[in-house]
């Protein structure tokens, strides 16, 4: 019975939602990386290009959690079985790292910066999931990189 | 205060070193936070419970981190490094650490 449950109503559930927040998110990343298109990001320790070395520069973090889907889950299991990539947590580990990277240049763009070095991205776990059973799947991931001006965009 | 994760600033000296500076939280949301997190894992989408506790977590952390280079008499903190682990669900322990100093301005 529960597995009846299961693939009548989570999976279609999971499969339809699932696919309309991932399209809505993607679509949403892919605006407002266009908006801010000539900032200027690098991973690098220096300030490469700095211009105005009287602002001090600031540090600026950015988190996001995102949830995978049930139909997600079922087919990451599938896959598990079978090995190979799982594509569906491609996606969701990358849109993740999109979000957290466009929200620290969104704050360094408020507060008047044009540039960000030294980004730094990681992961936490708060699901759980490395103590305890799989039940969930999500992805938390923490940028941080510090902000600057600088008036050469073409690095 | 000046709190950066690189290893210099531009424009600016440092003057003395005053060693490695830390702060620590672990945090946690109510359950009906993480019931609603459940929810949202049969959909997919942003967890925003989880995001906001991250992001608190961070601020706290920094925040003790930045009051022990002040009580060192520091005015900024240089290379500063964030870590999580997991101790059980639901709940983060967020690590930032850095290295404290006294900096001026070059003339």
């Amino acid at each position: 019975m529960d597995l009846i449950i299961q693939l009548l109503i989570l999976m279609p559930i999971g499969f339809f939602f699932g696919r309309a927040a991932e399209r809505k998110h993607i679509k949403s990343l892919e605006e407002r990386e266009k908006a801010c298109e000539g900032f200027f990001v690098s991973d690098l320790r220096t300030f490469p290009g700095i211009s105005d070395a009287s602002r001090e520069p600031k540090m600026l973090t950015g988190e996001v959690t995102i949830a995978s889907d049930y139909y997600k889950r079922f087919a990451g299991g599938l896959r598990n079985f079978f090995g190979g990539e799982m594509k569906s947590y491609v996606s969701l580990m990358s849109r993740a790292r999109r979000e957290a990277t466009l929200r620290i240049i969104e704050e360094a763009r408020a507060e008047g910066y044009n540039a960000v070095c030294n980004l730094r991205l990681d992961s936490a776990d708060i699901g759980g999931s490395a103590t305890t059973n799989k039940a969930s799947v999500m992805v938390s991931i923490l940028a941080s990189a510090t902000a600057y001006n600088t008036n050469d965009q073409a690095q | 205060m000046i709190v950066v994760n690189t290893e210099t600033i531009p424009g600016y000296q440092i003057v003395e070193l005053k060693g490695m500076v830390q702060g620590n939280t672990v945090r946690a949301k109510h359950a009906g936070r993480d019931i609603a997190a459940s929810f949202k894992n049969l959909v997919g989408g942003e967890l925003k419970g989880y995001t906001e506790l991250l992001t608190e977590s961070r601020r706290e952390a920094v925040e003790r981190m930045m009051a022990q280079a002040r009580q060192l008499g520091a005015n900024a903190i240089l290379n500063v490094r964030f870590s999580t682990s997991a101790i059980t669900a639901g709940a983060a322990e967020l690590y930032a650490y850095g290295t404290a100093a006294i900096v001026s301005k070059i003339e």
